[in-house]
């Protein structure tokens, strides 16, 4: 009897510390809902820079003196738990009224949120850039509105390509491949191409070799990750870590942490983003260097699209009108092109891009947007295909191209 | 220890205070309800606190495990055992089991050996042994991730401390260092260094706290009688460590088993599944997958594990009962 209890006592011991991990998923949010005086929209968005913050806590204050009937309360997570959060929020029942992410398709099929039309003035809608409200439509009806876009170029250190007799920045994979054997034989710790395959965003640099050879992810119907037309930009990848062109472990690296390894001058060339002009400015204004266009297989002019997304949830019916107040309160030029602006991001409607179009720093970028290629993230499927990116895709490393297309497929296949 | 027959007028005394098992007592009937009404305001927190903390998200766990919970969080139902099947047909999922196995063993063990000798210095008295006991302390009282992040970033290549030194010293011939958290099996042994690292002082100082209870006497005797240094050790003092060392291993195992943090900041970056353990796999399964109904599933499998290891080893070493 005693050693029973004894051994029930342990078990609970057992259990108490077992159960730590399990119980954090009930944080509870707070509980927005309507006050006596208004009405109250949560606002949940992810930190794009140190910045973000206070840029987002500026435009509610103007926003509040404005309509001094709604309070907008500010939540701001970072973009590693971004996708956790609103997960255990909407299982809660405690969706914010209003979200910006990434992939929203799951939540338009799942019949979470308004229709872009429905939160937005007619005006605003009309303002945003076709192409980028096509690729927030799910079956023709736009279920999110284009908040930011950026697009890709590849970074180019003059300095190093110098030293290593580079004669010109590359335009095809094959001189690619040349250049960054060449920058990496210098030696010194120093890498060619800086190739980020870690669990970071191992989806865009993915992007970027797949769809450069020809190939694609799919549509909005179906996911083709295990396509024959994948397999040539999954083959350069391991050719060019095989011949020592990339830095150490391609496969496992994070794209942030080599970004500043770029800056700090090490790496010859890696793609990058807007904000990384900033960065450099900011951390080492000394390093040379110069954007181009990415290199594809056959030089022709391609990009990674990347555009994040503004969605209103369906909560309460009587929110759709504050919500839409804030949405055409925050997409007025004079809001939004200023917090585009100080992000470093380009801009989605077309007021924006006319007042952006002499920004010296963008230029690059805007130039190679008319070829910019978007993920398949209207598809249902596409978080599942994100996840399994970042999962399997840096085994390229080590396993053959073929196998780890394939494992990708049988994951998102499998969700 | 010496039992006299003297019965002197202390005990008498003390014997109030207690009933004496021959002598008539009320209190010597088999508790009612109406000892269990009297008792209940003093134990009802505490069954409150076990059916909110333990028992709920158990149960909720399990229920969640067996529903289909889509991608955004919303419940579509009742899959019955589906979300287990899928965690055991995993491809990974016994080499991940195995390497949960080991992580426990090669943590809890080495931790256990080194505490004992650490244990062994700490009980000794030597001029600024209060400082050396303080220092032993520090792990434990920083936060585990922040240990881990300074461990993860001297091991990063161009810039980490460690790799720098190893370049410096020239162990290692890439002037940018080697990628130790890049690789599977290198991530996996250093998270096993950082992990024993942060156990020992609680494993050190529940040794400690036996050996303070070992007495002089009993020492001085196995001196009497010729044992040396080694023979007093392992057979006077090991013996008598029994009881704080079997509670150490045990709680050691079970926080080990769930240990998280380190093995996330440590291996996170590596892609597949070749670093990982059951407890990583369950946040993989949130995280990338946003499968909260397989992740429940797991868990539940992980959570039957640890009652199967603290059962069977409550069973064989019987670490609750007294020496």
């Amino acid at each position: 009897m005693k050693k029973s209890l004894r051994l029930s006592a342990a078990v609970a011991l057992a259990a108490t510390a077992s159960l730590t991990l399990a119980s954090c998923g009930f944080g509870g949010g707070g509980s927005g809902g309507d006050d006596a005086s208004g009405t109250t929209l949560d606002l949940l968005v992810p930190s794009y820079s140190d910045n973000t913050q206070g840029l987002w806590e500026d435009v509610i204050a103007g926003f509040e003196e404005e309509n001094p009937d709604i309070k907008v309360n500010l939540e701001v997570q970072s973009w590693d738990n971004l996708e956790s959060v609103i997960t255990t929020k909407i299982q809660g029942g405690e969706a914010p009224d209003i979200y910006n992410g990434g992939p929203f398709a799951g939540f338009a099929s799942d019949g979470l949120l308004y229709a872009a039309e429905e939160v937005t003035s007619p005006e605003t809608f009309s303002d945003f850039q076709d192409s980028f409200i096509a690729n927030a439509e799910v079956d023709g009806t736009a279920f999110a509105l284009p908040l930011i876009a950026s697009a890709r170029a590849l970074f180019v250190n003059n300095a190093l390509l110098e030293q290593a007799g580079v004669a010109a920045p590359p335009t095809t994979w094959d001189e690619l491949l040349d250049a960054a054997t060449k920058v990496s034989a210098l030696g010194g710790g120093v890498a060619g191409y800086g190739m980020p395959l870690g669990s970071e965003e191992a989806q865009a640099e993915a992007a970027v070799w797949l769809w450069g050879g020809g190939g694609t992810f799919g549509d909005a119907d179906a996911i083709t990750v295990d396509d024959p037309s994948n397999l040539p930009g999954a083959e350069q990848i391991k050719k060019m870590i095989d011949a020592g062109a990339t830095q150490a472990d391609a496969g496992s690296t994070d794209r942030s942490p080599l970004m500043d390894i770029f800056v700090q001058g090490k790496i010859g060339m890696q793609v990058g983003l807007p904000p990384t002009v900033g960065q450099i400015e900011e951390n080492n204004p000394e390093l040379d260097y110069s954007i181009v266009p990415i290199p594809t297989q056959d030089g022709s002019p391609f990009t990674l699209g990347v555009m994040d997304q503004l969605m209103a949830f369906q909560n309460d019916g009587d929110k759709q009108d504050a919500i839409t107040k804030f949405f055409d309160y925050y997409y007025s030029a004079d809001v939004y092109v200023p917090w585009v602006q100080a992000e470093g991001f380009l801009p989605v409607t077309k007021s924006g891009a006319e007042e952006l179009s002499d920004e010296e720093a963008l230029a690059p970028f805007l130039e190679v947007l008319p070829d910019a290629q978007f993920y398949p993230s209207t598809n249902p499927k596409w978080q599942a295909t994100d996840g399994a990116f970042k999962a399997l895709f840096g085994q390229l490393q080590t396993k053959p191209a073929q196998e780890v297309l394939t494992e990708i497929q049988a994951q998102v296949d499998a969700s | 220890m010496s039992t006299t027959i003297d019965t002197s007028s202390t005990r008498a005394g003390a014997a109030e205070g207690r009933p004496r098992p021959d002598g008539p007592s009320v209190r010597q009937r088999k508790p009612g309800g109406r000892d269990l009404v009297a008792a209940l305001p003093w134990v009802a927190p505490a069954v409150l606190l076990i059916f909110a903390i333990v028992l709920f998200p158990a149960g909720f766990m399990f229920y969640n495990s067996t529903r289909d919970i889509s991608i955004s969080g919303l419940d579509q139902g009742s899959v019955g055992f589906d979300n287990y099947v899928e965690v055991f047909t995993f491809p990974y999922f016994w080499p991940i089991f195995l390497r949960t196995i080991v992580w426990v063993v090669a943590v809890v063990g080495v931790t256990v050996v080194i505490s004992l000798g650490l244990a062994q210095i700490l009980n000794k008295a030597f001029p600024g042994r209060r400082i050396v006991r303080l220092a032993v302390i520090i792990p434990w009282a920083a936060s585990v991730v922040m240990t881990t992040m300074v461990v993860y970033y001297g091991l990063e290549p161009y810039f980490g401390i460690i790799n720098t030194f190893l370049v410096d010293v020239g162990l290692i011939q890439t002037p940018e260092g080697y990628g130790w958290t890049r690789n599977p099996e290198t991530a996996f042994a250093w998270s096993i260094v950082i992990a024993i690292f942060v156990s020992l002082p609680f494993t050190t100082y529940t040794i400690l706290a036996g050996l303070q209870t070992v007495p002089a006497d009993v020492l001085e005797a196995a001196k009497m009688d010729g044992a040396g240094p080694a023979r007093t050790y392992f057979g006077v003092v090991l013996p008598q460590l029994r009881g704080a060392l079997s509670v150490a291993v045990l709680i050691n195992i079970i926080n080990v088993f769930n240990s998280l943090p380190i093995l996330k900041i440590m291996t996170g970056s590596i892609p597949g599944y070749d670093a990982d353990t059951i407890m990583t796999m369950i946040f993989k399964y949130i995280q990338n997958q946003h499968k909260v109904d397989v992740a429940s599933a797991l868990s539940v499998v992980a959570f039957l594990i640890v009652i199967v290891i603290v059962a069977v080893y409550v069973k064989v070493v019987k670490p609750m009962r007294e020496v």
